[in-house]
């Protein structure tokens, strides 16, 4: 009668650690950059039901650890505990928690204009020095990173690149150098001149290609119109 | 090409100061090409002596022009002929930009020949309904009756003082000699069209193909040494009497015909030797664009650097052979020097101070030194200008975000992958593909998908890029359609104050000279952004 029954024993305990030792092995396979569930389900073909249970078990064996990816941040995502996350996953430097680091990125910014602001014009080299001196960044940043931010200050038309004549303003900077200017007369934050179309409400309106002169959309409907001439 | 939106904006100008008619045949003109008079009454359906007619004012009012467009000779055949009309887009835009060119003169020439100009060739803000005035061809003598007409003086001071008020606004090219009435084109042989496509291919040149409505205007126009020329003989005396010592003189320049028309207008026989003038539009374009470059520097720059480039582009005007040139002649420094000392702005401004602004200006490089000599870029500033008005449309319609991808892609000038530019701009991954997809729905941005098969599967990855001649049609059509919309509010507004009947007269006046002020003024800036994308 006994043997009709199973009963859990150790043929049963070698088969759950024979398939913890599978997901670890693709996991660890992936190395730097990990593995969702749903990719581990992709290579061995095991019921989500025991990956789950193995991964609930490698992560309580510290063999494995749970990483934020920024490429799948819906999805858990899993790392073999002797690795540590690629730039791929997490984004770079930019990146906390999967997520794209705001604030820091502009308060960098800010600084590097003003830097940049302070010596009229300014070198890369020049640019990292200053932000190193003045202690604004916890971490020290590369310079690559400082070039990521002033090229998104260029972008953001608040600084301009421009190449070094050697002479006047330029005078300290080797002719050809790569070196950056501040724009303009504005402040940090200030907005470039708003243009013709764009100060009027059909520069704005997301319906302009669906408004004509006699249609349910046209000048003499506009909501934004209205606003506009309500004095 | 014209944008769809400009055509309408053409039409609606002409149906407002000419009515439907004309604008029925301006708008058939604009849409179908170029056509003979039988073509032109078979699409409108109109009768033969109302196309006439229309073309006439057409005509008159610079919006249309005329030309003999000759076919090719085959096998002994005599050549055909056959009169052509085509509509003058550039012509019939100039209308609502009479207010922009009366500044120029004024601010250009003295006041008292502002006041003549304004009874004679321009269209006065208080003259509406004397459309006869606006942009017409118009002799002399014609000028001088309608002063007479509405100035209460002598005639002979009147006389003088419109002599005098011709003479300035001819030597500052602000008028010209009327072209042809009706050039003869000749199709180029087909020897012709081979031998100018292995010119341009052995010179690795892009040759930009002339159109037709340029091929007539060039046939049309007088030479360059008669354009400006008032010869005081050949004019009929502004007496109105013909000056009979000198009535063998054959007047150098056009023969007013309008032999394919019969026409019976108040111009005379068709035997008549006069000499029309009018509104020299190029001059204005020129004033303005260089206006334009004026402004761009002064939000970049200090006053010294708008200084210099006033006095550069004074000094240079009058070399410049065509509206869209790219650089100026080349000045050397003392040359820049003399002519900011002229000015009063410049009186005080030393020679290092001109050679520091000189410096400034190259940084963008507005300015251009070689050998010593520096010349304007103007394809570059206008570019700048350009780009600025399309980069504030983003900003203020896409936001930041967006702002930043956009100049990225536009900057690079080709194409680059989704998350490349997620990283440059500092945009989220999983938003960058959405902002992305708004700008290309619009159509500021083109769109291309590559595939690539890796070791196991196949990914796909979008690439993006801006195609600047594509997006500058596209934003040139879309201010067309705004400034189609500000000219309609306008008429609407007036409609409906008609019907504001509980509200006081004194707050609905207040209101409507608030409202036609915020849409007229809106307009005109428009157009300086139009100006800025088409003409210059």
């Amino acid at each position: 009668m006994s043997a009709k029954r199973k009963r859990p024993g150790p043929a049963s305990d070698s088969l759950v650690t024979e398939h913890e030792k599978t997901v670890h092995e693709v996991i660890r396979s992936k190395k730097d950059m990990g593995a969702s569930q749903w990719e581990m389900k992709r290579e061995i073909n095991v019921a989500d039901n025991i990956i789950t249970k193995c991964i609930k078990s490698l992560l309580s064996k510290n063999l494995i650890k749970e990483v934020k990816s920024i490429q799948s941040r819906g999805r858990k995502h899993y790392m073999s505990a002797e690795f540590e996350p690629s730039s791929e996953i997490t984004g770079g430097a930019w990146y906390v928690e999967g997520s794209l680091d705001t604030e820091y990125i502009n308060v960098l910014k800010e600084q590097c204009w003003r830097k940049i602001y302070g010596m009229k014009v300014a070198t890369l080299e020049g640019i990292a020095d200053a932000l190193r001196r003045s202690n604004v960044s916890q971490i020290e940043l590369s310079k690559q990173q400082v070039e990521e931010i002033v090229k998104a200050l260029v972008l953001d038309n608040q600084v301009m690149e421009v190449k070094s004549t050697g002479t006047g303003e330029f005078a300290s900077i080797p002719v050809g150098k790569v070196c950056y200017k501040c724009i303009g007369k504005r402040g940090y934050g200030g907005e470039p001149k708003l243009g013709a179309l764009a100060s009027i409400p059909c520069g704005v309106c997301p319906q302009i290609s669906r408004c004509t002169p006699d249609g349910i959309i046209s000048p003499n409907t506009c909501a934004y119109y209205q606003k506009w001439l309500d004095f | 090409m014209v944008p769809q939106y400009g055509i309408k904006c053409a039409v609606n100008l002409i149906t407002t100061h000419f009515g439907d008619h004309v604008a029925k045949v301006c708008e058939c003109l604009l849409r179908k090409g170029p056509l003979t008079l039988q073509a032109t009454v078979r699409f409108t359906e109109l009768t033969s002596s109302q196309v006439k007619n229309c073309l006439l004012v057409l005509i008159q009012h610079n919006c249309v022009q005329a030309f003999v467009l000759e076919q090719s000779v085959e096998h002994g055949d005599a050549a055909k002929t056959n009169t052509q009309y085509i509509a003058l887009f550039d012509n019939i835009i100039h209308r609502w930009r009479f207010t922009k060119f009366l500044t120029i003169v004024s601010q250009n020439l003295d006041k008292q020949l502002i006041e003549n100009k304004k009874e004679t060739n321009f269209k006065s803000g208080k003259s509406k309904a004397n459309s006869k005035s606006i942009n017409q061809r118009l002799t002399l003598k014609q000028m001088s009756d309608r002063a007479k007409s509405v100035q209460n003086e002598g005639d002979d001071v009147i006389l003088d003082a419109v002599q005098e008020a011709f003479i300035k606004l001819l030597n500052a090219h602000f008028i010209e000699r009327c072209p042809a009435s009706e050039p003869v084109l000749t199709n180029p042989t087909k020897q012709e069209v081979s031998a100018r496509k292995r010119a341009a291919k052995s010179a690795k040149i892009f040759e930009e193909q002339e159109t037709l409505e340029q091929r007539v205007m060039e046939a049309a126009a007088p030479s360059e040494a008669l354009r400006f020329l008032l010869v005081a003989q050949a004019e009929p005396a502004a007496d109105g009497g013909k000056d009979e010592t000198n009535s063998s003189i054959v007047t150098p320049g056009e023969k007013r015909k309008y032999d394919s028309l019969e026409s019976e207008t108040e111009y005379g026989a068709a035997d008549e030797q006069v000499v029309l003038w009018r509104a020299n539009f190029e001059e204005f374009i020129r004033r303005l664009r260089h206006k334009a470059c004026v402004e761009n520097v002064k939000t970049r720059l200090d006053d010294g650097a708008v200084t210099v480039l006033k006095a550069m582009l004074e000094a240079t005007r009058s070399t410049e052979k065509k509206v869209k040139t790219d650089n100026s002649v080349p000045l050397s420094l003392n040359s820049i020097y003399e002519e900011v000392i002229k000015s009063e702005e410049g009186r005080n401004i030393t020679f290092d101070r001109v050679r520091a602004a000189l410096i400034q200006l190259s940084c963008p490089p507005l300015v251009k030194a070689a050998n010593e000599s520096y010349s304007i870029d103007f394809k570059k500033i206008i570019e700048l200008a350009q780009n600025e008005e399309v980069e504030s449309i983003v900003l203020k319609r896409y936001g930041r975000d967006a702002y930043r991808m956009f100049r990225l892609l536009s900057n690079s000038g080709h194409l680059l992958e989704t998350d490349k530019i997620a990283d440059a701009t500092f945009v989220e991954k999983k938003e960058t593909p959405k902002i992305l997809y708004k700008l290309w729905k619009d159509d500021y941005l083109q769109m291309e998908k590559l595939q690539v098969t890796g070791a196991k599967r196949l990914s796909q990855f979008l690439l993006w890029k801006v195609n600047k001649n594509i997006l500058r049609e596209h934003v040139l059509d879309e201010m067309f359609h705004a400034a189609l919309n500000l000219v309609q509010r306008v008429a609407f507004e007036l409609e409906q104050e008609k019907e504001m009947l509980n509200i006081p007269r004194d707050k609905l006046l207040i209101r409507q000279r608030k409202v036609r002020l915020l849409l007229e003024s809106a307009h005109m800036k428009l157009d300086d952004a139009i100006m800025l994308f088409h003409d210059f």
